[in-house]
């Protein structure tokens, strides 16, 4: 079974292409819910609607089948709560002069 | 809650138009804007003195049907389903309307370069009527199934009640010239038709569009967006005011008064981007935020300019001709132009990127949009283009010929630059930054923060 650890870092290969900066740290990945026959990720876009964000869903479903070709993904994407700056990392906010 | 190629509908990529019906509008746009550069050099000497002469008609026409029109149609076809969450209603309506309007711009450029005013001209103009009203309805029918509306859907409306107002004046003109039916001064359609086409369709897309790009590209959250309103109010009732009144003879202070108001929307457009962008995230503008900050900035030198020239009464004829010129260059080359480049590093690389490498995403390694093209080459290409400008303006404004043609001159070289940019962008290969070598990267500069 994939840990979390595993699986936030195999995120960190999904960049925003506008933004440069990898969505982990842009703070869109809300919650990881792993079981043994599932995974399901919980995640927002920085903009509802916002076009080029739709693939970045799909970068997660294929960055997680990269470690695992057999699990079961989800990928949810909310808008609530709604994304704020605040949720970035430092680093994500030190990059964007934020 | 949403399973991804279930019901992600509401994102674009089941929305989005296919790239090469959008693709068309965008690279014929572009050609014709170098083509109206190369024409620029070559014809530096015709501009000047009365709007109504032949080769400033047909510039004119490439510039508005060719090159602005062109791409905001390419970019409305794009950005509708996007901004308003709703499918494009018919992708062979697009494709068929190309080619009716394409052929529509080549006739009615042709037809005012040779003053060919007959048959020419008017089957032109129907061209060109016929491919807008498939436009107006194909929009139309897409926005008939909009759920939530936003302010940019409502700028949308407004704007092609305009276009479809700029099409209806400019067809009557165009069979009047060559079979004269309109009873009294034909030149009072001429402004009516310049208004409607530069403020009502032209101007109110941008503002809409704006409001949605903008705060995209700045990561821009949590302002007030009043000001955005009360522009669309005032814009709207200004531009209606001066055309109905127009039509009925001039009531001088009634049209001032109007004329203001519009001049007051628009400094409340610019008050809302403003706003925008002080709660920006991305505290660094990139290429194409300066290219748009310096076209806002010339929009406003525009409308006091504008304000100017419907108040003020000349004695000296020359003096408000050449002042005309300067006003529609300034409005044409200096806003429209600059802001589209600016826009067209931001909009291209995403439609490309969408395309070639959304699917790739988290599989192989894809380009960022800002590796799609040279930036630094972008940088010089927004010199030549701005001191082009500057140039051409004071030119014009003092009618130094020899100064246009040498502003002409550098205009041509940055567009022609901002043209190789868009040629590398659609040839842009996923292999520029390595995804292990990303990750490297981030950790990298992880550790270089702490």
């Amino acid at each position: 079974m994939l840990t979390e650890d595993q699986i936030m870092e195999s995120l960190h290969y999904i960049i925003d292409p506008e933004i440069g900066i990898n969505i982990v740290d842009l703070g869109l990945i809300y919650n990881l819910d792993i079981s043994s026959e599932k995974i399901i990720v919980t995640m927002t876009l920085t903009t509802p609607g916002c076009p080029m964000h739709s693939s970045m869903a799909e970068g997660v479903e294929n960055a997680i089948r990269h470690l695992d070709d057999k699990v079961r993904i989800e990928v949810n994407l909310v808008w609530k709560p709604k994304w704020t700056p605040d949720m970035m990392t430092d680093y994500a906010k030190e990059r964007l002069g934020y | 809650m949403s399973v991804i190629g279930e019901t992600s509908g509401s994102l674009a990529s089941k929305m989005s138009p296919s790239f090469r019906m959008v693709s068309k509008y965008f690279i014929t746009s572009i050609v014709f804007f170098i083509l109206l550069n190369i024409l620029l050099v070559l014809e530096y000497n015709n501009i000047h003195g009365h709007y109504f002469q032949p080769i400033l008609l047909a510039l004119v026409h490439i510039t508005t049907l060719g090159w602005i029109t062109m791409i905001i149609f390419g970019a409305m076809f794009q950005l509708v389903p996007v901004v308003l969450e709703v499918k494009l209603f018919s992708e062979k309506l697009g494709e068929i309307q190309f080619w009716i309007y394409l052929a529509g711009v080549i006739g009615l450029v042709t037809a005012f370069w040779s003053f060919d005013t007959g048959l020419h001209m008017a089957v032109s103009a129907s061209l060109l009527v016929v491919a807008i009203l498939i436009f107006i309805f194909n929009i139309s029918a897409s926005m008939a199934k909009v759920k939530k509306w936003n302010i940019t859907g409502i700028y949308l409306i407004a704007a092609l009640f305009y276009l479809l107002s700029t099409a209806a004046a400019g067809i009557l003109m165009a069979i009047n010239l060559g079979y004269p039916f309109i009873q009294g001064d034909h030149l009072q359609y001429l402004k009516l038709h310049v208004d409607v086409a530069f403020i009502g369709w032209v101007l109110i897309v941008i503002m809409g569009v704006s409001y949605k790009l903008i705060p995209m590209f700045s990561l821009s959250h949590g302002y007030s967006q009043k000001s955005s309103v009360f522009a669309f109010i005032l814009v709207n009732t200004g531009l209606l005011g001066i055309t109905t009144v127009m039509h009925y003879k001039i009531i001088p202070y009634i049209y001032y008064f109007f004329t203001a108001l519009i001049g007051l929307g628009i400094l409340f457009f610019l008050h809302q981007i403003y706003l925008i962008l002080k709660r920006r995230l991305r505290k660094k503008f990139d290429i194409g935020m300066k290219h748009s900050i310096i076209a806002f900035s010339v929009l406003l030198l525009d409308t006091i300019l504008g304000l100017f020239l419907v108040m003020y009464s000349f004695n000296d004829l020359t003096i408000e001709l050449n002042l005309i010129l300067l006003y529609g260059f300034m409005s044409l080359i200096g806003f429209f132009s600059i802001l589209t480049v600016g826009q067209l590093y931001k909009i291209l690389p995403f439609l490309v990127w969408y395309h070639k490498f959304s699917s790739k995403v988290g599989k192989e390694p894809v380009p960022l949009l800002k590796e799609m093209f040279n930036e630094k080459l972008a940088k010089i290409e927004m010199y030549f283009l701005v001191a082009g400008f500057t140039g051409g303006a004071i030119g014009i404004a003092l009618y130094i010929d020899t100064l246009m043609l040498i502003s002409f001159i550098l205009m041509l070289t940055g567009t022609l630059i901002f043209a190789y940019n868009m040629y590398s962008i659609y040839t842009a290969k996923g292999k520029l930054t390595a995804a292990p070598a990303q990750i490297d990267v981030v950790k990298n500069d992880k550790e270089a923060v702490r």
